[in-house]
């Protein structure tokens, strides 16, 4: 069950808010942790029974690290089978490899922990905290418990701290105004899902029908252009959807995407894109590596091997791998050469043009795949443009010029300017219908199948 | 102000989860959808198992979603939208500008195992074997789909089944016949199966190589029965702007009269049908009209008086095809593979057919389980 059902949308979603509020306030946290328990299960009773088991082996963990604080060398041994349990996890469930392995212990067939990438990245950041003290560690299991598995940051996180989660749930403010901006981001998310990311999808996949040495330059364009923005849609859609949800029990969780698209450097674009995962990566990886390092030159291959890491996080495959380090390149030579300022149009398709190259290797599952794609997209085919990439752009010109403007900021800096007069007035009084609108949009986009499944990459 | 909007905000869309919950909740359920032509899904089961591998929550989500309130209307909304927002593929289906296409072909199995039990059902038989294997309306149509997909494709499929069929058995190409003619009305723009006339034009070819001769198109009336006829592509997209289409049927005016038809399901239970069944008119599924809803095996016999017997092993492609032949032999006996759960020789003795003649949509030709019991 995604957020982006039916199911979940007009049955899971409003009992679980209706119970939560009819709750007394000092056991609504309980009421949380019972319903996110509910979630897995709905799933099926193998995640569950997998959360649990994840839950209370890194829970004690955390404690017997904490208690064995001053010596470091008994606290490196719970430390270490923590951190090697939840990578295992990860390593069994997102590659092909451990498929036999599985089957052979019972686990049905196609069973995925959904948001494992998520959560194990919370976790093992939590255990690092702890062990190097920056942290103590929490008695409070139920609230350790609902750190991994609230489920709405259960599909696609945010990756946070556990300090930051503690205070977000500790501190929380519910009420119906609350509940009213959280729909309102609920809303956003599952349009962003449903109505861009799926239609956007459906024109990737074409593109993709075409055979490498048929492809039109034009098409190649046209088809990575829609993957990015499948891709950003996707992810921000489901990273709003799950901040708006928990917005509705007055969990404020941070968003993950800042309008990377209209970055005018590639710095900001990287600044921008899925900030609390790479965030992570700054911290846990990056920082403490370079920290030992003098040599700039050996700093800067740090930060792109890290870059490459993150790539690899999203694919587990090499391609991924080679995104990242292209991103990072790209970034560290951006820095190195060019120290002007840039125009914001020019620099936003500059940084359009890079991303979308590099992109290349995300979207195809082979090197030589995105090797060939990458030579049709500079014309190595010889076909400019065809009867394919007119019939693609005709018909799918409406949904990329709606993506593309949502996907800038140009729609949200035209409502902060408009400050108070009578423009941010009237979009005041018509959100409550328009957001209600979508809703009915969304609905009526996936009443066919029930849900929109389509994730592009199991996180 | 900002204030209270957002309150309504929450008020509003609270308001509209829990009014489509609620008529989830209280609303009646049907267990079939006259639109959809199919049976909805049933309540599920809660048992253990299910709850463990993930069953449960499947049928769970495909139950609310199959009588979520007002689908009909919702679905037929979403294919509008879908067509508008981006190109003209609705649930896998492309809505060409005036006939809806299935667009699946290039994913369908190969039909070389379809094609090997085909080859040792025929080893086995002393009948001679004719196959006439037909393209749906996207083959003959190819032209209007999507430049992206392969344009030939069925061609293609039906070219490397009849290459793997085995040399005695007897092909009859269809697909260049209907592609000729296909601006004629030869296919329904709703359904993916030929119109009776485009059966007929097939039925001239294949009743030469049966050793007949045609009965020519001025010996038949013509009777427009229903022109609201919504087909298996419609029930799939529920899109409503391409114009219905007309079903008719063919009575030739000869003195061959029908002198029973009777169909068996697999128990041996027989009932008297009529080849073709106005009242049918009234079903879910109008192409029901040609032989009814799909049984088993059917046995025809009529006033010919030449001793000729023929059986036909057909998919639902056969159904608007077989009165035609009713012309020409005085016993037919009709196989529909996919409804068969019991050996083909418990019901049917093949030898005693001096002819077997094969009508299918390349369609069925991939799913080759069809053949199974037909060597059993």
């Amino acid at each position: 069950m995604l957020y982006s059902s039916l199911l979940f949308i007009y049955i899971f979603l409003p009992v679980s808010i209706l119970l939560y509020y009819v709750t007394p306030t000092k056991h609504r946290e309980k009421t949380l942790l019972i319903l996110s328990a509910v979630f897995c299960g709905m799933i099926n009773l193998w995640f569950l029974g997998f959360m649990l088991v994840y839950i209370a082996v890194n829970y004690i963990a955390m404690r017997t690290i904490d208690k064995f604080s001053e010596r470091k060398e008994i606290a490196s041994i719970p430390f270490a089978a923590a951190v090697c349990f939840d990578l295992t996890a990860v390593l069994i469930f997102r590659t092909k490899y451990f498929v036999s392995f599985l089957s052979d212990i019972g686990v049905p067939n196609g069973f995925f922990p959904l948001g494992i990438s998520f959560f194990t990245l919370s976790v093992i950041g939590t255990l690092i905290d702890v062990y190097t003290g920056k942290m103590k560690s929490d008695k409070n299991v139920l609230r350790f418990a609902l750190y991994i598995i609230f489920f709405p940051r259960l599909i696609m996180g945010p990756v946070m701290r556990y300090g930051s989660f503690n205070k977000a749930v500790k501190e929380r403010r519910d009420g119906l105004y609350e509940m009213g901006v959280g729909f309102t981001i609920f809303v956003k998310g599952l349009a962003k899902k449903i109505i861009a990311a799926d239609n956007l999808y459906m024109l990737y996949t074409a593109v993709g029908r075409v055979d490498y040495n048929e492809l039109s330059a034009l098409t190649a364009w046209i088809g990575i252009t829609a993957y990015i923005l499948c891709l950003y849609f996707t992810l921000s859609g489901f990273s709003d959807m799950g901040v708006g949800i928990s917005y509705c029990f007055g969990v404020r969780l941070p968003k993950s995407f800042s309008y990377p698209m209209s970055s005018n450097k590639i710095r900001y674009f990287a600044a921008r894109w899925h900030t609390n995962v790479t965030h992570w990566f700054r911290r846990y990886v990056t920082r403490p590596l370079s920290r030992s390092i003098k040599n700039r030159y050996a700093r800067q291959a740090v930060s792109i091997a890290v870059w490459g890491l993150f790539g690899f996080w999203y694919t587990f495959s090499m391609n991924g791998f080679i995104w990242g380090l292209l991103i990072g390149t790209a970034m560290t030579l951006e820095s190195r050469l060019d120290k002007r300022r840039i125009m914001m149009i020019s620099g936003v398709i500059y940084t359009f043009l890079i991303v979308a190259v590099c992109s290349v290797f995300l979207a195809e599952e082979s090197f030589s795949g995105a090797f060939r794609y990458l030579l049709a997209m500079l014309g190595g085919n010889r076909i400019f443009a065809d009867t394919i990439s007119l019939y693609l752009l005709k018909s799918y010109i409406v949904i990329l010029l709606i993506g593309l403007y949502i996907s800038t900021s140009l729609f949200r800096n035209m409502l902060i300017r408009s400050g108070k007069n009578k423009l941010s007035k009237a979009f005041n009084i018509i959100s409550p219908i328009a957001v209600t609108g979508m809703l009915i949009v969304c609905t009526v986009m996936i009443s066919y199948s029930g849900s929109s499944g389509m994730i592009l990459m199991k996180l | 102000m900002a204030d209270n909007m957002s309150k309504i905000t929450a008020v509003l869309v609270l308001g509209v989860m829990i009014l489509f919950g609620a008529f989830f909740v209280f609303g009646n359920k049907k267990d079939f959808s006259e639109n959809e032509n199919r049976e909805l899904a049933e309540t599920p089961d809660l048992s253990l198992s299910d709850a463990v591998d993930g069953k449960f929550a499947k049928n769970t989500e495909k139950y609310f979603t199959d009588h979520f309130p007002f689908r009909d209307r919702f679905i037929a909304g979403s294919a509008k939208l879908s067509t508008l927002v981006s190109e003209s593929i609705v649930n896998g289906v492309y809505v060409s500008g005036d006939r809806l296409l299935d667009v699946s072909a290039e994913e369908r199995d190969a039909t070389d195992k379809s094609a090997e039990l085909i080859n040792n059902f025929c080893k086995d038989h002393s009948s001679a074997a004719y196959f006439v294997c037909v393209p749906t309306s996207s083959g003959v149509y190819g032209d209007e789909i999507p430049p992206y997909y392969q344009k030939n494709i069925e061609n293609r499929q039906i070219t490397s089944l009849y290459n793997s069929l085995s040399a005695d058995i007897r092909r009859i190409d269809a697909y260049n016949i209907l592609k000729m003619l296909n601006e004629n009305y030869i296919y329904y723009k709703n359904d993916n199966k030929w119109t009776t006339y485009g059966a007929y034009c097939v039925y001239k070819t294949v009743i030469q190589k049966l050793g007949f001769s045609p009965i020519p198109y001025s010996k038949y009336t013509v009777e427009h029965v229903d022109f609201d006829f919504r087909g298996n592509l419609y029930d799939i997209t529920q899109y409503k702007d391409i114009d219905p289409d007309t079903i008719d049927i063919y009575k030739c005016l000869s003195s061959v009269k029908i002198k029973s038809c009777i169909s068996y399901d697999n128990n041996g239970k027989r009932e008297n049908l009529k080849l073709c069944d106005k009242e049918r008119l009234d079903s879910a599924y109008k192409y029901d009209v040609y032989l009814g809803e799909t049984k088993p095996y059917l046995n025809i016999k009529t006033t010919v008086n030449n001793n000729r017997k023929l059986l036909v092993i057909k998919d639902r492609f056969g159904d608007c095809f077989i009165p035609f032949l009713t012309q020409h032999y005085s016993e037919i006996a009709v196989v529909s593979p996919e409804e068969l759960n019991v050996p083909l020789s418990s019901i049917v003795n093949v030898d005693s057919y001096e002819q077997t003649l094969f009508i299918m949509g390349i369609n069925s030709m991939s799913n080759s389980e069809l053949f199974e019991l037909l060597n059993k």
